[in-house]
């Protein structure tokens, strides 16, 4: 009966969760002896100060004159990714099955909350399907693997929000969600959602070249 | 494709391109796109374009996308899509026009100018990429021959503009003679050694701009400054091969630049108004030849003239009346943060002076610099109708009453002069340097 | 006289319903979750005696247990005790927390027997 969850839920998940942090350090790794081979420099162009000072500006909202410029986009994409990351970590029948697992057991959302903040992701994804067909310079550069990406990510959110609603066939959608979930976790460093890894080192770069070398901001 | 396309292909003719592109085999470019990406890139390519999402978010930083009515082939990452996205996705195996086509957008469609890259959340170096595509474009010889003439005259005689061994120092003398009627002590020193300063500057001063020279000389002279410039090759800071890819003869003039400076034993070199020099010494050069930051002290004239007006070394004698208005060259301000410095000069030569908006970091380009005014007359309406967002700026700045545009910049004052013309919007450019000299005390 | 019959049903069917938790005692279809202050999800379905008679258990300490210092006490029970004297809504050292010691009796069991519901949602149905 529960063969599907069991399976999605158990050897999978290990496998999603193996992929997801080795396969981090991995391409991490692989991008820091890439850079020791063939571009050494770039750890002498690097500075704490001006990397933070970059990131810092761009995880804050309306902080840069882009983001100034693009209300709507800012408040929809910092809505999504914040929700996009507290909702797995802090959902508390996430925390259950840790608790349950591991013994291990950490705060977590009210389940009314989290449910809102599914529906903030849910419909950030729609804001972004509909801006990539709609503006003509984000469908210019669109390819499949860009809906292809934001199916992948927004599958848990959805299967989850019908699986915690129990509205259609419920044990095949908490199947659906924890293999949705998997195939997200385990897509993360091998597609460009690994623009979660690597940002923070494009951000931290470019935001040194234009502090200690060039004295400008990049924001 | 099902894809808006409101970009006309271009029917430039390009003897350079056109020429170069006709001598390509699918075989040749396929060995030399995978020859730069495997053996000349590494992490930086590669991770921003895995990194990339595709959001279009650095479209609106780019001038050639603005005024072209948001047509998405001009946008940054439009730009990145079609050259060398494909090259990468392909393997190298695109064909000779995908390379004909790759060649006018990265040398006419792009300046280089990294506006783009303060409006990617993840700063991504999208004039980096263009800069690989340019180099590909290079070792496929398919360059555009005016900006190649001036790396072939940069490689046979060290200076961007054919300038003849004699005619450099006979410039000199000439200009040193015609500022002695003004200031009979006045002289242009030639390889002092042990000077302060050596002053460089790029070839089209003596070539055609000889009176900033002059007006450097006056400068040098009124503030006491000890100085010197080469009688040899090395007087040239101009870089045009850094914009076509051709590193071998970027780094061959940067290193006749330091070593001159280096054979003279100065302790600075002060560089003339020009951006694109600032960057290759400042910026480019000397990382091809191994220096992480410059083995000299390099100023530029922004900061050169803020220092000597800081310092009371120049005295103005009456500001300068007609209300100016600052262009910020992306290169000295948005490559070396010298904004702030520039409006300190601005103001205490002229009276009245006037924002532009943008301004600073976020000043638009204007549209000649990265080498793309050097793509000569093929180019120019490309230049200049790619700027459209440019005119739109400075007439909003002269309706504010600016009568005068300070374009501390030898590209962009040449790229602004065909903008300005072109558009009509009636504002005379300026150098500093034409300010200074006119403001300043200058001995009876 | 069809009227006062009607009137009469409600009001015997409404008092049956109204008094019928008080009958129920032995009937119990779901977990007591009043000990939650704050509870997140429904209270798990759970008819007492009808899946004790499914699952084949005569001994009430299998789910009412006792420990002492960690060793289950083989011969006693504690049917007469509310969960939440042992396990407090905290874990306290090794001994569970209410909702996972919930968790591990019910779940727990599930799992090994390779029966029974295991989804968050087959326990605390809406």
């Amino acid at each position: 009966m529960h063969s599907f969850y069991n399976f999605v839920s158990g050897p999978l998940a290990w496998i999603a969760f193996l992929l997801f942090i080795g396969g981090s350090i991995f391409r991490i790794g692989r991008m820091l002896v890439l850079v020791a081979q063939k571009e050494p420099f770039i750890f002498t162009y690097m500075s704490w100060r001006y990397s933070f000072r970059s990131i810092l500006h761009w995880i804050v909202p309306f902080a840069t004159v882009n983001w100034r410029r693009q209300p709507v986009l800012t408040v929809v994409t910092f809505a999504f990714h914040l929700c996009l990351l507290a909702v797995p970590v802090f959902l508390l029948a996430h925390a259950v099955l840790w608790e349950d697992s591991f013994g291990i057991r950490w705060w977590s959302l009210p389940d009314t909350l989290a449910d809102t903040l599914t529906v903030i992701v849910i419909l950030g994804a729609v804001f972004f399907l509909v801006r990539r067909i709609t503006r003509p310079e984000v469908r210019f550069v669109t390819s499949a693997s860009d809906y292809v990406i934001l199916a992948i990510v927004s599958a848990p959110f959805i299967t989850g929000f019908l699986a915690y609603h129990q509205w259609f066939a419920y044990p095949l959608m908490m199947g659906l969600h924890v293999l949705a979930g998997d195939i997200m976790l385990a897509a993360i460093p091998f597609t460009r959602l690994s623009h979660m890894i690597f940002s923070p080192f494009t951000r931290a770069y470019m935001g040194s070249e234009f502090g200690k070398v060039r004295h400008a901001r990049d924001w | 494709m099902a894809e808006p396309s409101k970009q006309e292909k271009t029917a430039v003719v390009d003897d350079g391109i056109d020429v170069g592109v006709s001598r390509l085999t699918e075989e040749k470019i396929q060995s030399v796109i995978n020859s730069v990406i495997d053996n000349e890139t590494g992490v930086r390519l590669k991770t921003y374009v895995e990194t990339c999402i595709h959001c279009g978010l650095c479209s609106e930083a780019c001038h050639y996308y603005l005024s072209h009515d948001k047509d998405p082939h001009y946008s940054p990452v439009g730009k990145v899509k079609q050259t060398i996205w494909e090259m990468i996705r392909k393997k190298g195996r695109v064909s000779p026009e995908f390379i004909r086509q790759a060649a006018i957008i990265a040398h006419t469609q792009c300046n280089l100018c990294k506006r783009c890259a303060q409006y990617c959340p993840f700063g991504i170096d999208i004039a980096y990429m263009m800069s690989i595509v340019r180099r590909i474009i290079h070792r496929l010889g398919v360059t555009p021959l005016y900006i190649q003439d001036t790396a072939h005259s940069h490689s046979v005689t060290m200076n961007q503009m054919w300038v003849k061994g004699d005619e450099w120092p006979d410039t000199l003398q000439w200009q040193e003679e015609e500022a002695q009627a003004e200031i009979p002590d006045l002289r242009i020193p030639l390889e002092k050694e042990g000077a302060d300063i050596m002053y460089s500057v790029i070839a089209p001063e003596p070539k055609f701009q000889a009176q900033l020279l002059y007006q450097a000389a006056v400068i040098m002279h009124v503030a006491g400054v000890d100085w010197t410039m080469p009688a040899s090759v090395g007087w040239d800071n101009s870089d045009m091969a850094m914009y076509t890819g051709d590193n071998e003869i970027m780094g061959r003039i940067k290193r006749a630049h330091f070593e001159t400076a280096e054979r003279l034993k100065v302790k600075k070199i002060v560089m003339g108004e020009c951006g694109h020099a600032f960057r290759s010494v400042y910026d480019m050069g000397n990382r091809w030849l191994g220096w992480s930051m410059p083995p000299f002290t390099i100023v530029h004239a922004i900061e050169f003239y803020y220092d000597l007006i800081k310092a009371g070394r120049i005295q103005i004698a009456r500001k300068f009346k007609p209300p100016v208005t600052l262009h910020d060259p992306c290169n000295v301000v948005r490559g070396a943060g010298l904004g702030e410095k520039a409006r300190y000069v601005a103001h205490a030569l002229c009276e009245t002076v006037i924002e532009m908006y943008p301004n600073r970091e976020h000043n638009y380009c204007c549209c000649a610099g990265g080498g793309v005014i050097n793509t000569g007359p093929p180019f120019k309406m490309a230049r200049v109708e790619g700027n459209r967002v440019k005119a739109e700026q400075l007439f909003e700045t002269k309706t504010k009453g600016a009568e005068v545009l300070i374009a501390p910049c030898h590209n962009c004052h040449s790229g602004l002069e065909d903008i300005v013309h072109h558009y009509e919007i009636g504002l005379e450019i300026k150098f500093f340097s034409d300010i200074i000299y006119e403001v300043m005390e200058k001995p009876a | 006289m069809k009227t006062i019959a009607l009137v009469a049903l409600s009001l015997i069917i409404g008092t049956v319903l109204a008094i019928s938790p008080v009958w129920s005692q032995d009937e119990m279809t779901v977990v007591d979750n009043t000990d939650f202050p704050n509870a997140q999800r429904p209270p798990s379905v759970f008819v007492h005696d009808r899946h004790n008679e499914n699952a084949g258990i005569d001994d009430c300490a299998v789910c009412h247990h006792v420990y002492d210092e960690g060793q289950l006490l083989e011969d006693e029970s504690s049917e007469d005790q509310r969960c939440v004297d042992c396990h407090y809504l905290e874990r306290m050292g090794d001994q569970p927390g209410l909702m996972e010691a919930f968790h591990a009796n019910c779940k727990g069991c599930h799992e090994q027997e390779g029966n029974g519901p295991i989804l968050c949602g087959e326990c605390h149905v809406r």
